[in-house]
């Protein structure tokens, strides 16, 4: 079966020693000492100017944080994190925050450009052939640069650093922070209340289309830090705003914590569009290095006939442990989970959605592919459910694995909760290498065997793939390391 | 025994651990068995029952669920009844005493009581991990049940119907049972109450087929309003042998029935069918795992439910694909009904799979009756209640039907659902 083999060949070429985002670039830091105490968060908060009640915030987080426990149930394994092992802050030095082009030192730019993102404006407004893509892009704790920021504010859309919307738009961010995703929401979120150092911040105002795609690239650079980002996006009534997120990290022996928070909300008739191309170190062939991905997201369809979407492509981190949710409690609000996962090596991946159905006539949708290989372990985690009122709730949910290789695991654990007899939950797994049945199909059709093979693995992907914006779906395409578009024949 | 206390103990765990204590000297058994259910108490003390911090009781939070347990009554007494099927072999075992008047020609059958008093049922005693409070309180508290051994080559045309009764009070049975060879046979294991007064049943079924045995295992659960059911069916299948579980509840305020196979020789094929009938406010848990130990292995589940009034539901299932069992397949599917804005239904359908040349699947929908079906049948003029009625025991109908291999069977399960439907449809 060429097309299958192909497709194991091309999984095995983006071994995780091949890859490409590895370098570690020597740039002057500014780090707070290791470790976590209330100083540190006090030093954090001064290094940005924040208000009091920042501050206060954080430390309620810091001290609640303490009387925590670690998660224990996902199905990963990893040695235990030493919390007081870490920078919780490191910034480039003379950076208090981003500012023009110009005056960003030139090894940074360096970086952006080895990695491919276009943080130069004019270079891509001269570029006719090129969409325009507003860049925020985060290195270790700080936010370096925000691209378009004038152009966007025509257009009355707020897209800056958090830590910067926080001194220019103290109100907006006192009003929604927290409110998805409270400081007490699970360990490593209320971890990321107390340090987190930056991350992006939109909103997009009443009746605003944004016009242009929004996107953060973060970039894990210096040793033994942790990255804790904050990322809070709100569409106000009949908004629209489609944000993209980007990652990558240096090849390195130890691990690395990244744990973030992202917030999303929608207000009445607005609309959401979040992808994630998630492409940190996975550690080498052996399993050792890599960044730990600890991510809590979550959006909140808070207005009638909102909407919310995540897609994501998960190619990297030694573990990932992500669960991009929605909260439907606008009447009539939607929410979307499409997400491709794939694992080789000694990855570990335990991913999924949560679709909490509050509102009447609320519906979601997920579909979720995972690719195993290597010896790593691939589990899709979901949970739907219908609450006493949600009258007329309906999700579909579809999770394929598949797997290649005979070391490697799949996994599927589906929470389905049904409170409401008005409620239509539809719920599909499957797990195989490539479906006798579709295959029979197609050949049954007159398709020869080899078209009807590729035919089924550009399948396979193709649903979350489509949903992806252009670049990045080329972008992940090529990540995946498995070319769909005619692979064979 | 190490008295060490971690936790302020419910009524209902205090029941049964003054249960144990009252019985200490009564209870069948001493040397390892007692110290193996002293162990077995011991962690119930310590840990207490399961709450839904523990995965696999995440839907069926006992601790809080289990009020009460009614004590031990030694008087309590059940009357014989007729078996399901007409015609069948009645093993029975009535407040946890077997009766073994008349067993049937083929069949070996001893009191369970024996081998406690003996010793030779301390290994299966042990329980199948931490979780496993039904094991746990079964295997502190059992006192008798049956120790069946079907000939190898055996045949049998009559169902072998093991009758569990119980009056009230409380009961804690045990089943080990195992199929030779080229057997082939139909057991139903029933469970039911002589009267709406409430008791507490435990039950462990431990069945094991040898090569190419082919085995029909039915269970009936018609435990009364009142009750608490803790059912547990362990099941070991050889190379080539072929058994259809296939579980009705019906009946029971607080039912939880597991079902824990492997498939461990190959060709080694399981057809699991579920009919789970809820109403009033009872709770209802269907927790299965199935271990595909090695190559060539089928297994295929369904499992329905119907959820009237106030009712919960829960089924979890888990497929565990080990490694190196190639070209397994599996196919799982739970379909639920649910009838009313008062019940609820929670589904958890797990693969785990380390196998990469396998074909597994499953499935999971929860609606209420489908409208269109619904007006086809007003339309006919058919009157509502009526039809939902038909509707639902077509979607129930469907898998009995599975086994017309035996008419009298089908006729009687039929029975069963048609029974428990005009009583709360």
């Amino acid at each position: 079966m060429p097309a299958v083999q192909e497709t194991i060949d091309q999984v095995r070429q983006i071994d995780v020693d091949q890859y490409k985002y590895g370098f570690e670039t020597k740039i002057e830091m500014d780090k707070a000492p290791k470790g976590l105490s209330e100083d540190i968060i006090r030093l954090i908060s001064s290094k940005k100017n924040e208000p009091e009640w920042m501050l206060e915030w954080r430390l309620e987080a810091y001290r609640r944080w303490l009387t925590m426990d670690e998660p224990s149930w996902a199905r990963v394994k990893y040695p235990k994190i030493d919390f007081n092992e870490i920078h919780y802050y490191a910034a480039p030095k003379g950076t208090t925050g981003p500012k023009s082009l110009e005056e960003v030192d030139p090894e940074l730019l360096k970086v952006y450009e080895k990695l491919g993102i276009p943080l130069k404006e004019q270079e891509i407004l001269a570029g006719v052939e090129k969409s325009k893509i507003a860049v925020d892009a985060v290195f270790d704790s700080v936010s370096v640069v925000t691209t378009f920021k004038e152009e966007l504010k025509k257009a009355g859309v707020i897209f800056m650093s958090i830590s910067e919307a926080m001194r220019e738009h103290p109100d907006l961010v006192r009003k929604y922070l927290g409110t998805v995703v409270p400081q007490s929401d699970n360990f490593y979120a209320t971890l990321n209340s107390a340090v987190f150092t930056d991350g992006s911040f939109v909103y997009v105002p009443k009746g605003v289309r944004c016009p242009m795609e929004l996107s953060t690239y973060f970039r894990i650079n210096e040793r033994n830090t942790g990255q804790f980002e904050r990322t809070l996006i709100i569409a106000d009534e009949g908004a629209y705003v489609s944000y993209l997120e980007g990652c990558t990290a240096p090849q390195r022996d130890e691990n690395q914590l990244h744990a973030a928070v992202v917030e999303l909300i929608a207000l009445d008739d607005a609309e959401i569009k979040y992808s994630t191309v998630q492409n940190w170190y996975p550690g080498d062939k052996h399993g050792k290095g890599g960044i730990y991905n600890f991510v809590t997201k979550r959006g909140d369809c808070r207005g009638k006939n909102s909407k919310i979407s995540w897609t994501q492509v998960e190619t990297g981190s030694a573990i990932t442990w992500k669960y991009p949710s929605c909260i439907l409690r606008g009447d009539g609000s939607r929410g979307e989970f499409y997400s491709i996962a794939v694992s080789n090596g000694h990855q570990q991946v335990d991913s999924g959605t949560k679709m909490i159905h509050l509102g009447k006539n609320t519906s979601s949708r997920i579909i979720s592919k995972g690719i195993a290989a290597g010896v790593s372990d691939n589990t899709y985690r979901g949970q739907v459910s219908a609450h006493r009122k949600a009258e007329n709730a309906r999700n579909f949910t579809q999770c394929d694995s598949l797997l290649i290789g005979d070391k490697c695991g799949a996994h599927t654990v589906p929470y389905i909760e049904a409170k409401n007899s008005t409620a239509q939950f539809e719920h599909e797994a499957t797990t195989s290498k490539i479906s006798e049945d579709q295959l029979f199909y197609c050949l049954q059709r007159g398709i020869p065997e080899e078209q009807a093979i590729a035919l089924i693995v550009n399948g396979f992907v193709k649903e979350v793939i489509q949903e992806l914006p252009m670049e990045f779906a080329v972008e992940a395409q090529k990540l995946i390391g498995i070319s769909l578009e005619g692979s064979v024949g | 025994m190490n008295m060490q206390q971690a936790i302020k103990m419910t009524a209902a765990e205090t029941a049964l651990v003054d249960a144990y204590t009252a019985q200490i000297g009564d209870l069948p058994g001493d040397g390892a068995v007692l110290s193996l259910r002293d162990m077995l108490v011991d962690e119930l003390k310590t840990a207490g029952l399961p709450t839904r911090r523990v995965e696999s009781w995440h839907y069926t939070d006992l601790r809080t669920l289990l009020r009460a347990v009614p004590s031990a009554d030694p008087s309590a007494f059940a009357d014989r009844v007729d078996p399901i099927v007409p015609g069948s072999s009645v093993l029975s075992v009535r407040n946890g005493q077997a009766d073994l008047k008349s067993v049937p020609e083929g069949i070996a059958a001893r009191s369970y009581t024996e081998s406690l008093i003996d010793g030779s049922a301390v290994a299966g005693l042990a329980v199948l991990g931490a979780d496993d409070a039904i094991g746990r309180i079964n295997g502190g508290l059992v006192r008798g049940g049956l120790e069946i051994t079907i000939a190898e080559g055996a045949e049998f045309q009559a169902p072998i119907e093991i009758q569990v009764a119980q009056s009230h009070g409380q009961a804690h049975t045990r089943f080990p049972i195992s199929f030779g060879a080229g057997s082939k046979a139909t057991v139903i294991e029933r469970h039911l109450s002589t009267n709406a007064e409430a008791s507490f049943v435990s039950s462990v079924s431990d069945v094991t087929l040898a090569e190419g045995a082919d085995v029909i295992w039915i269970i009936v659960q018609q435990q009364g309003p009142a009750d608490t059911h803790l059912g547990q069916i362990r099941f070991d299948l050889g190379k080539s042998a072929k058994l259809h579980l296939f579980v009705i509840n019906a009946g029971g305020k607080l039912v939880r029935q597991e079902l824990h196979g492997r498939a461990s020789g190959e060709g080694a094929d399981l057809t699991l069918r579920g009919i789970n009938l809820l109403g009033g406010e009872s709770h209802t848990d269907v927790t299965f795992t199935l271990t595909h130990a090695v190559p060539h292995t089928t297994s295929s589940e369904i499992i329905r439910n119907v959820i009237f009034d106030r009712a919960r539901g829960v089924f979890q299932g888990k497929i565990l694909v080990a490694k190196d069992a190639q070209k397994t397949d599996a196919k799982m599917a739970c379909n639920t009904l649910l009838l009313s804005d008062e019940a609820d239904m929670s589904a958890k359908p797990e693969l785990e799979i380390f196998a990469d040349d396998v074909q597994c699947g499953h499935g999971a929908t929860v609606a209420d009756i489908d409208h269109t079906q619904l007006f086809y049948m007003l339309a006919r003029g058919i009157p509502e209640k009526k039809a939902r009625a038909m509707l639902v025991n077509a979607f129930v109908a469907e898998i009995v039907e599975e086994l017309e291999d035996d008419e009298a069977l089908v006729e009687a399960l039929e029975g069963v659902i048609s029974a428990w439907l005009e009583k709360h449809a």
